[in-house]
């Protein structure tokens, strides 16, 4: 009976890490589908995100609700300054130049998240002080399951918008043919820039939830992020956001159940060598012109 | 209505317009011929604000409109049908024919339906994907969506192209209906008979130069035709 219960156990674990995979992989997403670029600096703008807000905490005591819009207010405006920076300018040129100048700017906001805060670690306040739910022998934390929440929620109101409304219309027309889109009279530099900025509130509302549950902060969560949403993306096949959100979950059931059965130390190289094979082998799935 | 002086649009180092001047006249059918890689597509692109134009000028209802993004050039009224169609392939029908009124914000459900009148064959496939449709009904899509902007002058980029001879006729006779109801129309085309049957005026394009213009039924048709099949033994 043991080793069933090891088993459902780690499954809980593996999507409870794998929501806030999920969420990142959204945004991740998003941008990419759009831009068709890859945003190294989603993760650091994430990261200057919660270091705006423990700034705050640390100077205030602010209560949770107002930490969580200082993250997303603070993301939001980094993200729209590595849009502005670093893809507007080569919207219709090089890739490689969009993403190497996202990498400069990630090594910029790492630096200014440690003049704002220089030591490497700060306490954040819990999102939930209770300990976690248990059923039987089984036990879930609240945080995991408000971040399982939080991407349900994120991928129903993408899904309206991206579906119901004019303005998901344009998006879509955008991943689709940016030069026809453009020729139907949409402002292709302005949905690109939205984008961004929905993508970075995501980003910023699940940085929150992850310090919050973590209760600290390290300038690591920026790469952190950049690394477990790309990753999740990738698993999820590229541009589109069920497969984001399937990928993120998918990930954190392979880290949570290599870790158990192999040990850490192998909990990182699974998932990669996992991506590694996916990419060598190309199932259908994977790399297909994004259709939302 | 459309006239553009002395254009000059250039890839890095090659001129690809090397000093256009024409005019389109409201309410008319202009044709633009020439063999490939006269320059017919990229002077397309500059009119609709895709490529900026080097120099030269385009002026539209009197208006400067010369480099202008191609969101202002569609809200200022015209619309460019591209060469290859380029309908959204994994969006419906439908949801093309609402990406082309992006601008109008709303009130166009009449345009939609009156589309839909105009083209049946898009109305039994409103929630089909649009990758999925035939080339004909791809073109025919991609003029509609154009049209749900209202513009007041359409342009057209070879939209025989590709397209079976039975296929070329329907799109010439939509071509010739939306001229009865007053539009203006600009049209690139490589089946030079074909454009010539309902065209008022053409102009002939070589090596990025107009060659010459003239009225189809003219003595020099047979030689234009020639010219723009092969190109000018220049």
């Amino acid at each position: 009976m043991a080793p069933v219960v090891d088993f459902l156990q780690n499954c809980l674990d593996g999507l409870s890490a794998g929501a806030a995979y999920a969420l990142l992989a959204v945004g991740f997403t998003l941008i990419f589908g759009v831009l068709r670029r890859a945003n190294l600096s989603y993760g650091p703008a994430i990261m200057l995100g919660a270091y705006a807000a423990t700034w705050l905490f640390l100077q205030t005591g602010a209560g949770l609700l107002v930490l969580f819009a200082v993250a997303v207010l603070a993301t939001v405006l980094a993200g729209t300054y590595v849009e502005r920076l670093c893809f507007a300018p080569h919207r219709k040129g090089a890739a490689a130049a969009a993403m190497v100048a996202s990498f400069a700017i990630w090594m910029q906001l790492e630096e200014l998240a440690t003049l704002l805060l220089p030591r490497h670690l700060y306490a954040f306040p819990a999102l939930y002080e209770g300990g976690p739910l248990t059923f039987g022998p089984f036990f879930v934390r609240v945080e995991s399951l408000l971040i399982l929440l939080a991407a349900v929620a994120v991928c129903v109101a993408g899904w309206k918008v991206l579906y119901a409304t004019r303005f998901g219309i344009a998006v879509r027309a955008v991943i689709d043919d940016p030069r026809a889109a453009e020729l139907s009279g949409i402002d292709v530099g302005a949905v690109s820039l939205r984008i961004f900025a929905v993508a970075s509130a995501i980003g910023g509302a699940t940085g929150f939830l992850i310090v919050a549950s973590h209760e600290q902060v390290t300038p690591m969560l920026g790469m952190w992020s950049t690394l477990k949403g790309m990753l999740a993306m990738m698993l999820g096949g590229l541009g589109s956001l069920p497969g984001a959100i399937a990928g993120g979950l998918a990930l954190g059931l392979i880290e949570a159940h290599s870790q158990w059965y192999f040990g850490p130390q192998f909990r990182d190289f699974i998932a990669y060598l996992l991506l590694f094979v996916l990419l060598a082998a190309r199932p259908p799935w994977m790399n297909t012109r994004s259709a939302y | 209505m459309l006239r553009v002086q002395d254009l000059v649009t250039a890839y890095g180092k090659i001129e690809a317009l090397k000093g256009v001047s024409l005019e389109v006249a409201q309410g008319s059918i202009t044709c633009l011929l020439g063999p490939n890689g006269a320059g017919k597509t990229t002077l397309m692109m500059t009119l609709a604000g895709i490529l900026k134009p080097r120099s030269g000028s385009i002026r539209f209802s009197e208006d400067e409109i010369t480099g202008l993004p191609p969101h202002a050039i569609v809200a200022r009224g015209i619309a460019l049908v591209p060469e290859n169609r380029l309908v959204f392939p994994s969006m419906t029908v439908l949801e093309n024919l609402q990406a082309g009124a992006y601008q109008r914000r709303s009130g166009f459900d009449d345009d939609i339906e009156r589309m839909f009148t105009r083209f049946p064959r898009l109305k039994e496939r409103e929630a089909q994907l649009a990758g999925t449709l035939s080339g004909g009904e791809q073109q025919m899509l991609a003029v509609a969506r154009a049209l749900m902007s209202r513009p007041k002058l359409l342009l057209m980029d070879e939209p025989s192209l590709g397209l079976a001879p039975l296929v070329v006729e329907e799109i010439f006779s939509i071509i010739a209906e939306l001229h009865r109801d007053g539009a203006t129309i600009f049209l690139v085309e490589q089946n030079a008979h074909m454009a010539l049957r309902v065209a008022q005026r053409f102009y002939l394009m070589e090596q990025g130069r107009v060659t010459f213009s003239g009225d189809p039924g003219s003595l020099a048709e047979d030689e234009v035709i020639r010219r723009a099949y092969l190109g000018s033994s220049r």
